[in-house]
């Protein structure tokens, strides 16, 4: 390092005693572990309120429905205008997180988030040619509804595994094990179990962040 | 135990902030000397003082690439900084179970 030191105010421990270290210690641990977060618990919140309303809107749309045509126009909207909400916020989120940090744990996160976009384009670009070949109801309205987020959370959960990321491994298993689940609740059903199971996983990721971010260091 | 045993090196509040921020980043990241100085809020002088002693004690290691025009400082917390910082949390443990 070349800098220019100006001023020399370097302190001392003298007067430093162990409750103040503890607390600092704690109290720059949660500072620090909260800006590398890259996803921060509020994304989580704004999340489980986002599925909820997408899924809970198609189930509305969906139910009664018989054949099923498509979404209202209303909905679409709502539902573009909140995916672009969570890309926005996810992608800021990230950016803040890994602001001036480099090494091998961000260039796999990177390499996990690019093979993360492929799943999710690879196993929601099926519901192009399946709307198109006019589809089965059962098949029109089960496909959408869980088997890309089975597909993207079993794709999820063995890279983050492999990566030794346990939380987003376990959130993304949890995804693919409710859409599993959610596939056996009909065409309008399965909307809805994906819904409340979707909310209740980014509930409790929210939950555990903001356990993890503030847990203890020096009092387990 | 008493605070005589707490490593003298760490046991400075400002270090104690800088050996903490970076042990918050996985193994083997490094951090830039420019987000260190926003997250610690220091003046590059005082922070380049205190990275030094860590330095010469070998807890951290620095790294300076150039990008063009552009000089860029990162820091990470070595392996032997990490167990010193784990033993110095553990020291505190003891004396504060012991207060």
């Amino acid at each position: 390092m070349n800098h220019t030191p100006d001023t020399t105010t370097a302190d001392n421990g003298g007067n430093f005693d162990p409750q103040q270290a503890a607390a600092l210690l704690d109290q720059a641990t949660v500072q620090a572990r909260r800006r590398f977060s890259p996803g921060p618990p509020l994304l989580w919140v704004y999340r489980a309120a986002f599925v909820l309303v997408v899924f809970g809107g198609y189930w509305r749309s969906v139910r009664g429905h018989d054949p099923y045509s498509a979404p209202p126009g209303g909905l679409v909207a709502v539902i573009f205008a909140l995916v672009a909400i969570n890309i926005v916020w996810s992608v800021w989120a990230l950016k803040r997180a890994g602001a001036g940090v480099s090494g091998p744990a961000q260039r796999k996160r990177q390499a996990w988030i690019g093979v993360m976009l492929v799943a999710w384009v690879a196993a929601y670009a099926v519901t192009a040619p399946l709307y198109h070949a006019s589809a089965s109801h059962p098949v029109w309205a089960l496909y959408p509804a869980s088997a890309p987020l089975m597909i993207v959370g079993l794709v999820g959960a063995a890279t983050s595994a492999a990566r030794r990321d346990w939380l987003t491994a376990g959130i993304t298993l949890a995804i693919a094990l409710i859409a599993a689940v959610a596939g056996f609740g009909g065409p309008a059903g399965a909307w809805l179990i994906m819904g409340i199971g979707l909310s209740a996983v980014c509930l409790g990721a929210a939950a555990f962040k903001v356990w993890q971010q503030h847990r203890s260091v020096v009092r387990p | 135990m008493t605070t005589d045993e707490l490593d003298p090196l760490i046991h400075v509040p400002t270090r104690l902030k800088i050996v903490a921020t970076l042990a918050a980043l996985p193994d083997g990241d490094t951090l830039s000397f420019t987000r260190l100085q926003d997250m610690i809020g220091l003046t590059p002088g005082n922070l380049i003082i205190h990275l030094r002693k860590l330095e010469d004690a070998d807890y951290i290691s620095s790294e300076k690439t150039r990008n063009g025009a552009v000089s860029i400082t990162t820091v990470a917390l070595t392996g032997h900084g990490r167990t010193a910082l784990g033993t110095y949390t553990q020291a505190l443990r003891d004396l504060l179970g012991g207060l």
